[in-house]
């Protein structure tokens, strides 16, 4: 544990050869990836990318073709490693046998908790994600959100030191969204690294400091969040301008929008912003606001995927 | 502790599913039987008139009831309870492979043999437990009723756990190379049945003509589990107190050893 990244990864690669035609695929090709110890961080693609066997090997269970993985410094193979692992898997298949109390016993056990902490962790657990009434009923009879806040519990039970989460708001209405939010946001205050693989952009734009894409089994792009969205230009407010000039500036900018008596200009880059004020200054115009604009990450996204 | 909760995960799933309880059921019928139905009146000198169903049947010397009784319960475990078990078993192995499932398990700090080998134990004593209740059950009512107690009919448990374990060990290495309970009961069957037949190597080793198929039968005889012949060991122990070598027991070990260890070495090399 005194690696100063929760994940590590090196050429990462998994290459699946087809039994019958020996076609290859490679699923993941020399992916290089480090997650910093306490990073909420968001790895994303599309279907296909790679994310998921990303994850599994991660986990161990798949074995990388060449590269090497490693959580806290340890060989992800080495099952020790994945002591500090908390996981919520997507499409997730609980046994409908369990009750809510005893899935998280036998998850809590496998992840080395005796008896006595289980029998003071699970009620916590149960009570932490609103599952307190449905304690003792099969989940076979569980919503769907219940499961999916039934795994977190599963996950968090044994105080992992990473978190490691496949479509964690999947099925779950809103106000349970905001529920797994804030549970994630208490986490994130304890130092736990939170590393979240989903197709719900919006809401890694809203939870994850850092991002990766994966495109095609290799890293796209990776940075933090505030770098990789930022960059798109600068929006310039002005109060009544003379027509002539607005029309002059509209030539400059990428968009204009007029709202409420004042107008909305939009410069790509710093030169033009500045070249706009040089003008409405020399005729003495209003500047209500000006600030930079941002990527929405979706923006980034599809440039990213499409390039 | 880890190995102690994937052994009651097995058992919470074999009693999740219904072929277990027909099992159990049976099993529970036969010592109803015996408790209520069967009448055993001993008279002086060992001889008992035994009765079902309240009409007398006959009158015979109460060890040979006893043996008897014995007999037939030993042959109800290892043919239709051990198809049953065999049955019920089938699943448990493809059901933690399932997706969503075995990441999870796999997630956790422990080691794929560790895994696989906690579900086979758990699995095994499952069967074992539902063997000692009859076995236990018929002998204790048979004592009470009788005063006859023969620790002999005790090791029925013992066999028929040791078979179990070694079709189990079949079925294991099915599930985790195909994932398919079809398959693992299909071919833990086909063994069962193939047992008696391979078992007739005298008398096959008369009717082949070729060295080569004469050659090839003794291969397969040797190699496969012999299940009959256990079952057979178990009866003569029962009934006669005689024991023909060791054999069929070391070499039926050494093919579960074999198939467990194939089990192992795929399931801990497949990508889930």
């Amino acid at each position: 544990m005194d690696s100063e990244y929760a994940i590590e990864t090196e050429d990462l690669t998994k290459v699946y050869v087809s039994r019958w035609k020996r076609r290859e695929v490679r699923a993941i090709d020399g992916v290089s990836l480090r997650v910093r110890r306490g990073a909420i961080f968001g790895l994303l693609g599309p279907n296909g990318a790679g994310k998921t066997t990303f994850v599994k090997t991660l986990l161990s269970a798949v074995r990388p073709t060449h590269g090497t993985a490693l959580i806290f410094g340890r060989d992800a193979s080495q099952p020790e490693a994945r002591r500090p692992i908390g996981y919520l898997p997507e499409n997730h298949r609980f046994p409908t046998y369990f009750t809510g109390a005893g899935m998280l016993d036998f998850y809590a056990a496998l992840s080395g908790l005796d008896a006595a902490r289980r029998r003071k962790l699970i009620p916590e657990h149960l009570e932490l994600v609103g599952l307190s009434e449905w304690a003792s009923m099969r989940i076979g009879k569980y919503s769907k959100g219940m499961l999916q806040r039934l795994g977190l519990a599963q996950a968090l039970i044994h105080s992992p030191q990473i978190l490691i989460l496949d479509e964690p708001t999947d099925g779950v209405d809103p106000v349970g969204r905001r529920q797994i939010r804030d549970i994630l946001g208490r986490f994130e205050e304890r130092g736990v690294t939170i590393f979240i693989n989903s197709h719900l952009l919006a809401e890694v734009e809203t939870l994850c400091r850092e991002v990766a894409i994966l495109d095609k089994g290799k890293v796209a792009l990776t940075g933090k969040m505030q770098d990789v969205t930022a960059g798109k230009g600068y929006r310039l407010t002005v109060a009544q301008p003379p027509d002539a000039l607005a029309e002059e500036l509209r030539g400059r900018a990428t968009s204009m929008a007029v709202r409420d008596g004042l107008v909305d200009f939009q410069f790509s880059s710093r030169e033009l912003v500045n070249g706009a004020l040089d003008l409405l200054r020399a005729q003495h115009c209003e500047i209500e606001a000006l600030a930079p604009t941002t990527s929405t990450l979706e923006e980034v996204f599809v440039r990213t995927v499409q390039k | 502790m880890v190995t102690l909760a994937l052994i009651r995960d097995t058992f919470r799933e074999a009693l999740a599913r219904k072929i277990f309880w027909v099992l159990v059921g049976l099993s529970t019928l036969m010592i109803l039987f015996f408790l209520f139905l069967l009448q055993i009146d001993i008279v002086a000198g060992g001889v008992a008139t035994v009765s079902r169903f309240g009409g007398t049947v006959r009158t015979v010397e109460a060890t040979q009831v006893v043996s008897g009784v014995y007999g037939a319960v030993a042959t109800f475990l290892y043919t239709f309870g051990m198809f049953l078990a065999v049955f019920a078993s089938s699943g448990l192995v493809p059901s933690v492979l399932e997706p969503g499932r075995i990441e999870l398990l796999l997630s956790k700090p422990l080691s794929r043999t560790h895994l696989l080998l906690g579900r086979f134990a758990g699995n095994i004593l499952v069967v074992f437990a539902n063997s000692a209740y009859l076995v236990l059950g018929v002998w204790t009512i048979l004592g009470l009723k009788t005063g006859i107690w023969s620790p002999v009919f005790l090791v029925a448990i013992a066999t028929t756990t040791f078979i179990f374990a070694v079709l189990l060990s079949v079925v294991v290495l099915v599930g985790v190379w195909l994932e398919s309970a079809a398959a693992a009961t299909m071919i833990s069957v086909a063994l069962m049945i193939m047992s008696p037949i391979l078992a007739q190597t005298s008398m096959s080793m008369r009717l082949l003509s070729s060295e080569w198929s004469r050659n090839v039968w003794r291969t397969l005889y040797y190699a496969l589990p012999k299940v009959y012949e256990l079952g057979k060991m178990t009866l003569d122990a029962i009934q006669s107190h005689t024991f023909n070598g060791y054999m069929p027991i070391w070499t039926s070990a050494l093919f579960g050893i074999a198939m467990l260890g194939a089990a192992l070495a795929i399931f801990s090399r497949r990508d889930f």
